[in-house]
């Protein structure tokens, strides 16, 4: 047992109690009925050890109503006397500054002496007048902020101020574990409250020394080292999927450059020869139109002859058609002839048709001519006549006239004769009969009207019509008649004559006919022997003729052969000189528009390029050919500037945008091809990338892992000081970390990985694809984020959870989670107390050793044996164990009694009881 | 000492979400939902106190893994569960004889020809459960909304859940090698006091 340490405590005015004094330098029973105020009093410790407020805990007291109960005046102290090994002995103290129940710390070295506070009157000494009050009794106190007594008491750097020496309490191997031992410290005076959860971040920070609290954010890590990678990825993937889009700018890239070679090399020489184009131009023109002129000449020559040529061909051809028509003609006079073979026969065939004829032309001059026809019906009427007079003649003994005549009178007669025809009038008696005197009245009613005659039904006018019949006598009539009969004769005669004259006419003509007949007949032999004659002559005339057609006929021919080929030269010529129009306007066009106008082209030269290996010279006669030609590669520079330019686009929001800062379009193109052709070679240099970004990214888990492992050592030897007190009826106590198996496994697996690409077997190992696409990386991976996402951050405590192995004598030792479930209640104040000041040990500097106190409520619940195990380990610790109890134990040194009168608590020193055990052995 | 336990719901935002899950009978697997597991196991004793004042009893498995315990369960959940307990005992069995780590279980990939593997195994009973391999199929799919099962890359993972079928399994395991172990002690009893009675 340390001297050095904790000796009294005492509180005045304070929590209820009047005055309190509790020993602080051996194991103390505290005894009093429940909720009398034992719990208050080791907590006033609080106030001067953990100082600051945030990490005080009254339980179910806020700390501002603590501080109320604590300091409710100004004269309400608590202090604390300690055995310090420098500076001797140290009074720490805490002293209400009245209505506010603030408070304010002070320090002195010296013994506690409580009536060192009272003032003379027996009143103690109020906050105010303090110090002057201390200093009167000798006391040199001196006031301190919260921050200042904290750092005197757990022994900062910075030192406290004044000379009063060293007030450190509690000398800490790491300053910064002043928070956590803070923790522990209001833990373990509570030891009960102790918890399990709380247990493992102590642990941590007590043990966990070398990185700082925060988590490693692993998805960031990730993200970061393959930031690179990732971004090359999807380079290379924007590549990959383009690859067609990338052929296509190889391929235009390859021809821009060719063709830009091409118009440089060739844009002078167009230059040259659009100049001199127009006298080109020019003559060309004129000979053209020289050599036409002739042509045209020529054909109207040969047209002409040929007209002339056909002419006389066509006479030619006559006179053979006339020579040939004599021919006939003779053939023909020959067939005609063929029996007579002198002219003589003819002659006087001749001479015997003209007698003949003269014969009958006499014959017929003497007669009239008149047509037998007309004869012959003048005979008829004659004929007629003579009928008439002869009936007239036969009745003329008695006709009607004459009956009429005796019956009527001369009017009625002469209306009768006017009515009648003749041959009516001349009726013979049997061809009529007569009642005279009916007749009489008859017509005497007819005829009551002068000139008209009234016919039941019928009215006639008869003024207008004729006499028909005048009665002559048989002489007359027979006078009449004879000069008929004989003009009857007479026509008779010129009937027969007429007729007979027809046929006279009839020979004359047919005579005279035979006459010139035969006149002809002679003619045509004397043709037919002209013609004989002229045979063999003719012969020859034909021949000539159609010779002379032949010859014709062949420079007809040549003419149309001749012609044809002038027309197509012509044409030709037209053709040549259409032609040269032609180049001439497209020229004069292309000369106008010239399609490298655009600036690029001024600069064509200095832009890379393909050097073009061609001809020397532009021959004019093809300039305008060549000028299309020029025309169209300058066009189609433009079009492959803008394709290239387009397909860059694509590629760009294809995602290939590593080039962009390339100095021009055209760096970037050629490394853009550069790169599509070397993409196999891309996906290796990812993947070494990869394999280094999964390296890198292990390093921070390599850490992680680097600190569980250093946890866990810590914790080895951590079990090591636990485990070798007994506690109770413990035999195995241990604190485990057990891995988070999943976790672990998932960071394992990783620097794994990591391990193979380092040791550069990695090549062969990933046979099935990229490191990135590993489907156990991936897994492990996305764990990992998942964690992280989840806790906010990835964290040695994420990878690990406590263990409370807990093993009974004679049994097997069992894991807890949780320490309050492990065991019985004494089993576990137990291993609470252990834990808690073992945390507390470890972070004290083993050197520096200064005895504090801890607490234990309701101390019944152990057994005597258990009692006194606590307080020998709590010992060991370094620490005073106080029980709180209803009844005294016997275990303790110390059995302190809380005494109740005048309302209020009372602990005096000399209601303490030191209790020394019976068996000297027995020392504890 | 009468506990009073103060609740701060803010802290238990899943609250609903982790009750529904667990009711119906889904067990919540840390490495599955991360998040989820993340608030149960900050505010377990919270969670515990009130499903338990409810009437639940949660239980938290430390290996990552948390389920309701049910006493009572529907007829349709012990055919599931039996069904489940012969499909993983079939599974754990033929990976035993693979010479593979149980405890890694995790990291098992359950493809379609590996049900075929285990229908052919485990032929006989599966039959007297009135399951064929499609069935074996959608046995795991049940399985996924009880949680003991994910699926994943055209196939099926075990979550940590599945310990609790592992655990059983490992008993009766032990429970049968202590069997052989006696029945053998027994025999070489038997020998030895037979070559005593020889020699």
């Amino acid at each position: 047992m340390m001297d050095y340490g904790f000796q009294r405590l005492v509180l005045l005015n304070s929590a209820g109690y009047e005055r309190a004094e509790l020993p602080l330098d051996a194991s103390v029973s505290l005894v009093a009925p429940n909720n009398t105020g034992k719990t208050s009093l080791i907590n006033a410790l609080q106030f001067l050890l953990i100082i600051d407020r945030r990490r005080m805990d009254f339980g179910s007291y806020e700390v501002d109503r603590s501080r109320r109960f604590y300091f409710p005046s100004n004269s309400a102290y608590i202090l604390l006397e300690v055995l310090l090994p420098d500076s001797g002995s140290v009074v720490l103290g805490c002293v209400g500054k009245g209505v506010s129940h603030d408070y304010e710390y002070f320090a002195y070295r010296g013994q506690l002496n409580v009536d060192d506070f009272r003032r003379d009157d027996g009143c103690l000494a109020a906050q105010p007048e303090l110090l002057s009050h201390l200093a009167s009794r000798g006391r040199l106190a001196q006031r301190f902020s919260g921050t200042e007594f904290t750092s005197m008491v757990y022994g900062n750097s910075r030192r406290a101020r004044g000379d009063n020496g060293d007030f450190t309490v509690f000398r800490l191997e790491q300053a910064r574990h002043a928070e956590v031992f803070q923790r522990v410290l209001t833990r373990t005076l509570r030891l009960d409250k102790l918890q399990s959860k709380e247990v493992k971040a102590y642990l941590l920070q007590i043990f966990y020394r070398d990185l700082s609290d925060a988590g490693i954010d692993f998805k960031q890590e990730w993200d970061k080292a393959f930031s690179d990678v990732n971004a090359d990825r999807e380079q290379y993937q924007a590549a990959l999927k383009q690859k067609g889009q990338f052929d296509q700018l190889e391929a235009l890239y390859e021809e821009r450059l060719s063709l830009r070679g091409k118009l440089v090399y060739f844009r002078p020489l167009i230059d040259r020869a659009l100049e001199d184009w127009q006298t080109y131009y020019q003559s060309r023109f004129a000979e053209l139109e020289q050599a036409r002129k002739e042509i045209e000449q020529a054909d109207e020559q040969l047209q002409e002859d040929r007209v002339a040529w056909s002419g006389e061909r066509q006479r030619n051809l006559q006179a053979a058609d006339a020579i040939g028509r004599e021919g006939q003609r003779q053939a023909e006079l020959e067939r005609r002839f063929a029996l007579v073979d002198r002219r003589e026969t003819l002659e006087q065939a001749i001479a015997v048709a003209r007698e003949a004829y003269e014969v009958q032309v006499a014959l017929v001059a003497g007669v009239q001519r008149r047509k037998p026809d007309e004869i012959a019906r003048q005979r008829c009427r004659v004929m007629k006549d003579v009928q008439r007079l002869e009936r007239e003649k036969a009745s003329l003994s008695g006709n009607l006239y004459q009956h009429l005549q005796r019956e009527l009178n001369a009017e009625q007669l002469d209306v009768l004769n006017r009515l009648f025809a003749r041959e009516v009038m001349t009726l013979p008696e049997s061809g009529f009969q007569i009642s005279g005197d009916q007749l009489h009245r008859s017509l005497e009613q007819w005829l009551s009207q002068p000139g008209r005659l009234e016919l039941p039904g019928l009215e006639l006018q008869l003024a207008g019509l004729p006499e028909q019949h005048r009665q002559r006598s048989a002489e007359e009539i027979e006078q009449e008649l004879s000069d008929v009969q004989c003009q009857l004769v007479l026509l008779d005669e010129q009937l027969r004559v007429a007729e007979e004259l027809q046929a006279a006419e009839a020979l004359k003509r047919e005579r005279e006919l035979d006459y010139q007949q035969a006149r002809l007949d002679l003619e045509a032999f004397d043709v037919l022997a002209g013609l004989r004659a002229s045979a063999v002559e003719r012969e020859q005339s034909l021949l000539a003729f159609q010779s002379a057609v032949a010859e014709l006929d062949v420079k007809l021919g040549g003419v149309q052969a001749e012609l044809r080929r002038l027309r197509e030269q012509l044409d030709g010529m037209r053709k040549q000189q259409d032609e040269l129009e032609g180049q001439h306007r497209k020229i004069c066009i292309g000369r106008d528009q010239r399609c490298d106008g655009d600036t690029v082209f001024s600069y064509l030269p200095d832009l890379p390029q393909y050097p073009w290996a061609g001809r020397a010279a532009l021959p004019i006669e093809q300039l305008d050919v060549h000028l299309g030609e020029y025309q169209q590669d300058c066009r189609r520079l433009s079009r492959l500037d803008s394709e290239v330019r387009g397909l860059l686009v694509e590629l760009h929001a294809g995602g290939l945008t590593k080039f962009q800062a390339a100095a021009d379009p055209d760096e970037e193109i050629r490394m853009m091809v550069e790169f599509g052709r070397h993409l196999p070679q891309e996906f290796e240099a990812i993947e070494r990338k990869a394999r280094t970004a999964v390296v890198n990214v292990t390093a921070c888990l390599r850490q992680l892992r680097g600190s569980l492992n250093d946890f866990k050592a810590k914790m080895r030897q951590f079990n090591l000081l636990i485990g070798r007190r007994r506690l109770s009826d413990l035999s195995v106590f241990k604190i485990e970390p057990e891995d988070e198996q999943d976790l672990v496994w998932a960071i394992e697996t990783l620097i794994s990985t990591a391990e193979q690409v380092d040791s550069g077997e990695s090549f062969d190992l990933f046979d099935h694809g990229s490191v990135l696409d590993d489907e156990s990386l991936g897994r492990a991976k996305a764990l990992l984020i998942r964690e992280g996402d989840a806790r906010g951050g990835l964290a040695v405590e994420h990878l690990f959870r406590l263990s409370f192995i807990v093993g009974k004598e004679g049994q097997k030792p069992e894991a807890f989670a949780d320490l309050d479930g492990a065991a019985s209640n004494g089993t576990v104040l137990m291993a609470k107390l252990v834990t808690g000041l073992a945390l507390l040990h470890q972070m004290q500097d083993k050197r520096y050793s200064v005895r504090a106190a801890c607490y234990l409520d309701e101390a019944l619940a152990l057994d005597g044996p258990n009692q006194t195990s606590l307080i020998d380990t709590a010992a060991e610790f370094g620490f005073a164990l106080i029980f709180a109890s209803p009844a005294p134990l016997a275990t303790v040194r110390y059995c302190v009694r809380i005494t109740r009168h005048g309302g209020h608590n009372h602990v005096s020193r000399k209601n303490w009881q030191e209790l020394e055990p019976i068996v000297a052995g027995a020392e504890v | 000492m009468t506990q009073s336990v103060n609740l701060d719901l803010g802290l238990l935002p899943s609250l609903g979400e982790l009750f529904d899950a667990f009711n119906a009978g889904k067990h919540l697997n840390r490495t599955a939902e991360p998040a989820l597991w993340a608030e149960l196991e900050s505010e377990q004793k919270q969670y515990q106190e009130l499903f338990g004042r409810l009437g639940f009893n949660l239980c938290v498995d430390r290996r990552g893994f948390a389920w309701f315990q049910f006493d009572n369960a529907s007829s349709n959940v012990s055919r599931t569960t039996r069904q489940l307990a012969l499909l993983f005992m079939l599974l754990f069995e033929m990976k035993a004889d693979e010479g593979m780590h149980l405890h890694r279980f995790a990291d098992w990939s359950i493809d379609r020809s590996m049900l075929a593997k285990l229908f052919e195994r485990g032929h006989d009973l599966l039959l007297v459960e009135g399951m064929d391999e499609e069935a074996l199929a959608t046995l795991l799919d049940r399985a996924c909304a009880y949680g003991f099962v994910e699926t994943a890359a055209g196939g099926w993972r075990l979550l940590s859940a599945i310990w609790r079928y592992l655990d059983h399994f490992e008993v009766l395991a032990n429970e049968r090698a202590d069997k052989l172990e006696e029945g053998i002690e027994d025999d070489e009893s038997i020998e030895t006091s037979a070559e005593e009675e020889r020699a």
